[in-house]
């Protein structure tokens, strides 16, 4: 929301100071405006046109998803929905796919953030980048080796090992997200808490992180939906009990053929939380996505 | 998190540009560099902990077979055969070399086409208009929703028979496209859908850094009568190089490893001709279909390398600007 | 937030723990002083996460016992009969189903790592027996399969039954069979006198009925490098070739030549775009939509095509046997998926009892009534087993299966590598290129690799 005032405010005094062009300028704004209207509508179209098709199909008989004489009109079926809920491992799965999540994203952010704001508060730029080359790494190369020493621990296909795996997502993002936010936080606030006898320790437990909230929040968020979408690490760490969704909806690829309804509801069921956090904490999210970049 | 809390962001985030400028200063602050070195120590450490526990065995495991000559299970009898791993992969033009060249063709072309429509539509997106929230809310659901659900939409948008891009595409005359199922098309294919996921994020990624630019050359510029390309080309460029920089170098790593849409659209080894086998899938299916576990390592840790050499490269360009 | 009760949890298997000492110390090595103590914290924090330590090396009583399957329809069929063999087994059931490239996968990342999570493994006879085995990660049946006059060994088939052996070791156990089938557009063929006899024949009424720039298409198969090398077999067979001759490769032949183009032609001339990204799930739709006249694939999946869900040509689709080529109508007849133990599984016996209960005589019966074709011959020659399938598919599977051969793919450890190689030449003519020289190459890379596959297989 920062974003739109303040470029808001600074373009339009900019115009108003070349009086004399003002007529011919207006009609070219005008057009111009038009123009940038219809240029994003467009690209929203473009954008979110896959996810309606996506929702629409999941409304559809099979031979209605595979047929494209049939657009967005049609008299839905809930049946997708129903076959989806009468599948058990649905409804399990996303409590999974739940648990997972907040846990990973909980126990990241108690990692992170105080990290995060050693690195930010104490420039030490280099050893946090570190924490990025786990960002680097192909996560095929940790499969194998992942499988095989969480084997010899005999955790394989509990919660924690799920929760650790996407924790080596997590820790990373928001690291780097938070870095970003503390760097932009006023220093002068946590100076003047030490002035008056607090520890470093104390001004970050009570000055910083009160005031990081909102960014903890959205990397939270991220975490979590980066969590919520691993497809790779509950492939071949989860089992039956734990299984989490993305998994789950293969349940609808069979051998000799792919419900698309069913997949396409399912994948509907996925995708409405995330597209309601994206309503939602729209601001928030945003915020955590360019704190770490905007920062370099 | 308590909602009380949220309400704080706008109050916050609007002083960035004016905290940077502090903390740039304030970094050299006395209290802070006199704090207790432990303590920085003690919150930094969980995490580097955490990630080295999760990271350095399958490092070493990875290093070690990749000198092996592991093949069909990785605790077969083993035997070190050196380097020779490497120099099978780096001699091996049938597979290695293509997939390393469409791995730089698909990162580049797919990342460079979001960085100039991100930057258009972030520019575009610049002033205020009404409905703003709504738009960038639209923007972020595709990098939001799931990798596996969104091949698999694809692929069904996409069939060259029944899919409905080739249905819309006959409303307005064009021919039908195979897409996907074409040898020459799925590549860019893939691209195009890499820039519809992507492209978004480069936009909201874009559109914070320009809400960071001072206002004033801007304004200097136009009084000096310089258009709007030349406004764009000689005084925002310069000034968003940082923020075009990151955003590049965490769009490109992402990038240079993807899989899921690949995978999920193309199959095992990209496709029937190898068209759109990249490193990642190559060494996939090295590890899965062909249970070669030490070529398979040898790939992946050229690839890492390949990897870090990039982010190193780009990391240097903008440490000269940022720092 | 508390960490829900994990249910349960297998320990480490026996062999590996000396093993898991080693790659753990250069990770001691790496840390610094510093990080030491946040290590020990994070350690710590990660041992109270799991509430348990490892568990015993015995089975635990309440353990259920653990089916890894693919998401088939035989998988459906026998998920309602669990609960039977849970009574009788006194034991919980659970199964999990994948595709089969998940399955795969899982299974290659979990045995590498001699894995206890899994008792009974679903596993494609022909295509990861061979490697499973030499990785000893399949339990020896032998002694199980042949000591019980009950579970009478010989009823199988004798092809699928020899497919069940690798190194003179019984592993794996049939449960289902498949032969190709021509699925065809009985409406359209009428005038030409119902379903063709030969793949000639196929091709003209092909070239015939194909108006692709409407989008009808004369033939639709697939036409992916590697998903397609199982269809296009049982042109090889009829064309007189084989992928391998003597244990040299087959596919430079002038019969495997022929039957490579006339595949591509077929494909090329009479079908769909965007062929070449086709395997069994893009192929399927495009027949049941009513776009194409014929298509061949598995009889497996027969019932789709009678599913109003699925299919707008339920009324009009008919099932034929496979066409004559030169050499005669050879197709494949193979156990497509077989059962099998996993050596360290804590739960053999059972797994075996689950086995010989699935697999026996009785269930196979039942299942095969249920239209799942099965390796019985019990079954087979009990008309009321073969009552669910229509007339025309229970005629074609029984031609089918008297011609057939019992493998589809290259007999060797690698089959991926080795369907990639020969799959090549498949798409150049799908393609339109010329097919000799793209066979001549993949045929010499056939031979190499099949003298390495062979070094290989010394086990």
């Amino acid at each position: 929301m920062s974003t739109v005032s303040t470029v808001g405010t600074t373009s339009v005094p900019s115009g108003t100071q070349r009086p004399t062009a003002a007529p011919r300028r207006r009609g070219k704004r005008r057009l111009g405006s038009w123009l940038r209207g219809v240029t994003i509508t467009v690209v929203c179209l473009i954008v979110a046109m896959p996810i309606i098709w996506m929702i629409a199909a999941a409304f559809k008989t099979n031979v209605q998803v595979t047929d494209p004489n049939v657009g967005l009109i049609f008299s839905p079926t809930l049946e997708n929905f129903r076959s989806a809920f009468a599948d058990g491992a649905i409804l399990g799965s996303m409590l999974n796919s739940l648990i997972v999540g907040v846990l990973s994203t909980a126990i990241s952010a108690v990692l992170a953030v105080p990290a995060a704001w050693a690195v930010g508060r104490f420039s030490m730029g280099r050893t946090g980048s570190l924490v990025l080359v786990a960002r680097i790494v192909p996560a095929i190369s940790l499969l194998v080796p992942w499988y095989y020493l969480f084997a010899q621990l005999g955790l394989v296909g509990s919660y924690t090992v799920l929760v650790l795996s996407h924790m080596f997502v997590a820790v990373p993002l928001i690291l780097w997200i938070m870095i970003g936010f503390f760097e932009g936080l006023p220093i002068e606030l946590e100076e003047a808490a030490r002035t008056d006898g607090l520890s470093a320790f104390g001004s970050f437990l009570r000055i910083a992180l009160p005031l990081a909230a909102p960014g903890t929040a959205a990397a939270a968020v991220l975490a979590f939906i980066g969590s919520w979408n691993n497809f790779m690490f509950a492939l071949i760490l989860a089992d039956e009990d734990t299984m989490t969704m993305p998994v789950t909806l293969f349940n609808f690829i069979s051998y000799a053929s792919t419900d698309w309804g069913g997949l396409m509801a399912a994948a509907t069921l996925m995708t409405v939380p995330v597209i309601l956090a994206a309503v939602f904490g729209q601001r928030y999210l945003v915020a955590g996505l360019t704190a770490g970049a905007t920062k370099g | 998190m308590p909602s009380p809390t949220l309400a704080e962001t706008p109050t916050v985030a609007p002083e960035r540009p004016a905290a940077r400028a502090t903390t740039r200063s304030g970094r050299k602050a006395i209290p802070f560099e006199q704090a207790n070195r432990r303590l920085k120590w003690a919150l930094l450490s969980p995490a580097l902990g955490f990630v080295a526990l999760m990271i350095i065995f399958p490092l070493v495991f990875t290093l070690n077979l990749s000198l092996t000559d592991a093949f069909g299970a990785v605790n077969a009898n083993n035997t070190y055969i050196g380097l020779q791993n490497f120099i099978d992969a780096l001699t091996d033009t049938r597979r290695f070399w293509p997939a390393v060249w469409r791995t730089v063709y698909f990162t580049v072309g797919a990342v460079l086409l979001q960085t100039v429509l991100g930057l258009a539509l972030a520019m575009l997106m610049r002033k205020a208009f009404r409905g703003m929230e709504i738009v960038r809310t639209i923007l972020m659901v595709p990098l939001l929703a799931t990798p596996v659900a969104i091949g698999i939409l694809w692929l069904l948008i996409l069939d060259p028979t029944n899919g409905i891009a080739n249905h819309l595409l006959g409303f307005v005359g064009i021919p039908p496209q195979e897409f996907l199922g074409s040898v020459s098309q799925s590549l860019p294919t893939l691209m195009l859908i890499d820039v519809w996921q992507w492209t978004p994020m480069m936009t909201i990624l874009l559109l914070a850094g320009l809400s960071t630019l001072p206002e004033e050359p801007e304004e200097a510029a136009l009084m000096d009568g310089a258009n709007a390309w030349q406004r764009f080309r000689y005084i925002i460029l310069p000034m968003l190089r940082t923020t075009l920089l990151t955003a590049l170098v965490l769009r490109g790593v992402d990038a240079l490893k993807t899989f899921d849409i690949i995978y999920a659209t193309k199959g095992p080894g990209g496709g029937s001709a190898f068209e759109a086998e990249t490193l990642n899938v190559y060494a996939y299916g090295l590890t899965f279909d062909y249970q070669e576990y030490g070529l398979a390592s040898a790939v992946l840790v050229l690839f890492t390398i390949f990897i870090v050499a990039v982010v190193v490269l780009l990391r240097r360009r903008t440490g000269r600007t940022s720092a | 937030m508390t960490m829900p009760p994990i249910r349960r949890r297998h320990g480490a298997a026996e062999r590996s723990l000396s093993r898991g000492a080693g790659p753990v110390a250069p990770a001691k090595h790496a840390l610094t002083r510093r990080s030491f103590g946040a290590l020990v914290a994070a350690t710590a924090g990660a041992a109270t996460l799991s509430a348990c330590s490892p568990g015993p090396r015995t089975a635990d009583p309440n353990a259920p016992l653990r089916i890894m399957a693919i998401n088939h329809v035989w998988s459906q069929a026998i998920a309602e009969h669990l609960p039977e063999f849970e009574d009788l087994v006194g034991r919980r059931v659970s199964m999990r189903l994948l595709t089969a490239d998940q399955l795969s996968n899982s299974y290659n990342v979990k045995l590498n790592a001699s894995a206890t999570d899994i008792d009974v493994m679903m596993v494609r006879a022909l295509q990861e027996q061979i490697l499973f085995t030499r990785n000893g990660w399949l339990a020896d049946l032998t002694d199980r399969v042949e000591g019980d006059a009950a579970y009478d060994w010989t009823d199988f088939q004798e092809a699928p039954r020899e497919r069940s052996v690798t190194a003179d070791k019984v592993v794996s156990v049939p449960i289902v069979t498949e032969r190709p089938a021509l699925y065809y557009r009985k409406d359209l063929l009428e005038d030409f006198g119902g379903a063709p006899a030969t793949l000639e024949e196929m091709l003209e009424i092909s070239l015939e009925l194909a108006d692709r720039n409407n989008g009808f298409f004369g033939y639709v198969g697939r036409g992916q490098r590697s998903g397609a090398v199982t269809q296009w077999s049982s042109f090889l067979y009829s064309f007189g070739g084989d992928f391998t001759v003597d244990g040299a490769s087959g596919i430079g032949t002038p019969e495997a030549i022929a039957a490579y183009e006339f595949y591509g032609r077929l494909l090329a001339e009479t079908g769909p775009p965007g062929v070449t990204n086709m395997s069994l799930e893009q192929a399927m739709p495009i027949f049941a939509q009513g776009k194409a006249a014929f298509y061949i694939d598995a009889d497996a999946i027969y019932s789709n095509f009678l599913d109003p869900g699925i299919s707008t040509v339920i009324e009009e689709v008919g099932f034929a046997p496979f066409p004559a080529g030169p050499a005669g109508s050879v197709p494949h007849n193979i156990p497509s998926w077989s059962l099998g133990i996993n050596r360290f599984s804590l739960l053999q016996d059972d797994a075996w009892e689950f086995i010989r209960w699935i697999s026996g005589p009785e269930m196979v019966a039942r299942l095969q009534a249920a239209g799942i074709p099965g390796a019985r011959q019990s079954a087979w020659d009990d008309s009321a087993t073969l009552a669910s399938f229509p007339n025309d598919l229970a005629e074609s599977m029984r031609i089918n299966a008297e011609n057939g051969k019992g493998t589809d793919r290259p007999d060797v450890i690698q089959v991926g590598r080795a369907r990639d190689i020969v799959g090549r030449p498949l798409v150049a003519g799908i393609t339109g290129a010329a097919v000799p020289p793209v066979a001549a190459d993949a045929d010499a890379e056939f031979a190499d690799f099949l003298i390495r596959d062979n070094r290989q297989r010394e086990f």
